[in-house]
């Protein structure tokens, strides 16, 4: 907020380009939010998601019961594991932007992409889990205690989105959203145990962390576990270019800042000439 | 080069963020209300989504003149179906229930030893449902033709 940038950016930064006129067609350097890193985690997730697809569709085989149905497992579960991966991701960021040692807007900003990605995965959770209820409960939608907890944190991450997009300064921003997130990462085990707390018409989990005791196919098994790498690499791809952007948003709006500024206090110098002397005249007869 | 530091401006500060506050707004009033109908869902429904079939006359909330949402297991052999209705047994803790399904196709994967949620009424002792919600259980084997015989008989899986 407080970088001055020379009273006049806008004139010493068009002289030099004219020179080169061809490179202002092409992009300058770091213009963008690609790194060679980015890149190179793009072409991976993109083949693990390759390799999803052809594991999840073409060699995992059909569910005694559910059939076919059961391919919507490796979505359903990988999306949800990402969803809740990336709220946990933005409840750290936000106490780290709060905390006084590491306080900084990058934080907050991780924080927000990592948000924005969730919601988006939780939103392909829903729908595939809506889609299976269909196929395998017989019906689009219960109001039993998994789906309606998940609906609720959902809901709870679209609000957070809002409330950082309710205006005032970054710090202003990032210091609302921080609280937010801290309290709403609290549902996570709630929707997570809701079918151990209540009776539900989901069913529990088939691969539960503490016991062992996994009752999925092997090669069911090894699918979910590629779907839930894939899905993992295409959230922290997305969220450093999210995060990217964010900052050159954050840094395109304090430019804005600066240079409504540099026009006001133009205004006030050349009306503190011309009109200066009037108004105060006008005062005194007043 | 302009060093005035910027808190003597005369000027008020420029507003930030361009005035698009309302959208966001208006997506919190959104949320919130979702929120308040999500909560009331979950107080009336989730919590005791259904009772079990021993629970039905002895558990609060589960007496047989209500109209209920009942628990239990499709009894082997029960299914019998004419025309639009469904007429089976389920089972739960030794107890076992006839019921009449009568909105045509009970839906997704219902069969015989699975556990199902019926929703409805008793007329006459016999429970006729509305509505079926099939659980399936979180176990997920590979179909395949040396174990046909073993997906013929499902209750061994569910046991």
């Amino acid at each position: 907020m407080n970088r001055n940038e020379g009273s006049a950016p806008v004139a010493t930064t068009h002289t030099p380009s004219t020179a080169s006129a061809p490179a202002m067609t092409s992009r300058p350097r770091g213009a963008g939010t690609g790194t060679t890193f980015t890149r190179w985690l793009g072409i991976v997730t993109l083949a693990s998601m390759a390799a999803v697809a052809l594991f999840g569709l073409v060699l995992s085989p059909e569910d005694v019961v559910q059939g076919e149905s059961v391919r919507i497992l490796y979505v359903h579960v990988g999306t949800v594991w990402v969803a809740y991966l990336a709220f946990v991701v933005t409840a750290v960021s936000s106490a780290a932007y709060l905390w006084r040692r590491t306080h900084s807007l990058t934080w907050d900003r991780i924080a927000g992409a990592s948000a924005e990605i969730g919601v988006l995965f939780m939103a392909v959770t829903l729908l595939t889990g809506s889609l299976w209820g269909r196929l395998s409960w017989g019906t689009f939608w219960v109001w039993d205690a998994r789906v309606t907890t998940t609906a609720f944190l959902f809901i709870t991450y679209v609000g957070y989105l809002a409330v950082r997009g309710l205006g005032g300064s970054h710090e202003q921003r990032a210091r609302r959203s921080a609280v937010v997130a801290l309290l709403a990462v609290i549902e996570i085990p709630l929707v997570h145990f809701s079918v151990k707390l209540w009776r539900s018409v989901h069913q529990d989990a088939s691969v539960a962390g503490r016991t062992t005791d996994v009752t999925l196919d092997g090669l069911m098994l090894f699918t979910l576990l590629l779907a839930t790498v894939a899905f993992t690499l295409l959230y922290v791809w997305y969220v450093l270019h999210r995060q990217r952007v964010m900052t050159m948003e954050d840094a395109l709006d304090d430019k804005g800042l600066d240079l409504a500024l540099a026009e006001r206090r133009r205004e006030a110098a050349t009306n503190g000439v011309s009109n200066g002397a009037p108004s105060a005249t006008g005062e005194v007869t007043n | 080069m302009d060093l005035t530091p910027r808190t003597d401006e005369v000027a008020p500060p420029p507003p930030r963020r361009r005035g698009k506050r309302w959208p966001a707004i208006a997506v919190l009033v959104l949320v919130l209300a979702g929120g308040v109908v999500i909560v009331t869902q979950f107080l009336s429904s989730a919590i005791d989504y259904y009772c079990n079939v021993d629970e039905v006359g002895a558990k609060d909330g589960c007496e047989a003149g209500r109209r209920l949402r009942i628990q239990g297991n499709v009894v082997e052999g029960s299914v019998a179906s004419e025309g639009n209705v469904t007429n089976f047994v389920v089972e739960f803790n030794g107890v076992s229930l006839p019921v009449r399904y009568d909105a045509g196709d009970p839906g997704g994967i219902f069969q015989e030893c699975v556990p199902v949620v019926v929703h409805g009424r008793f007329t006459d002792g016999v429970f006729v449902g509305d509505e079926i919600e099939v659980k399936h259980s979180n176990e997920y084997e590979a179909q395949n033709a040396d174990r046909l015989d073993q997906a013929l008989t499902a209750c061994q899986l569910e046991a």
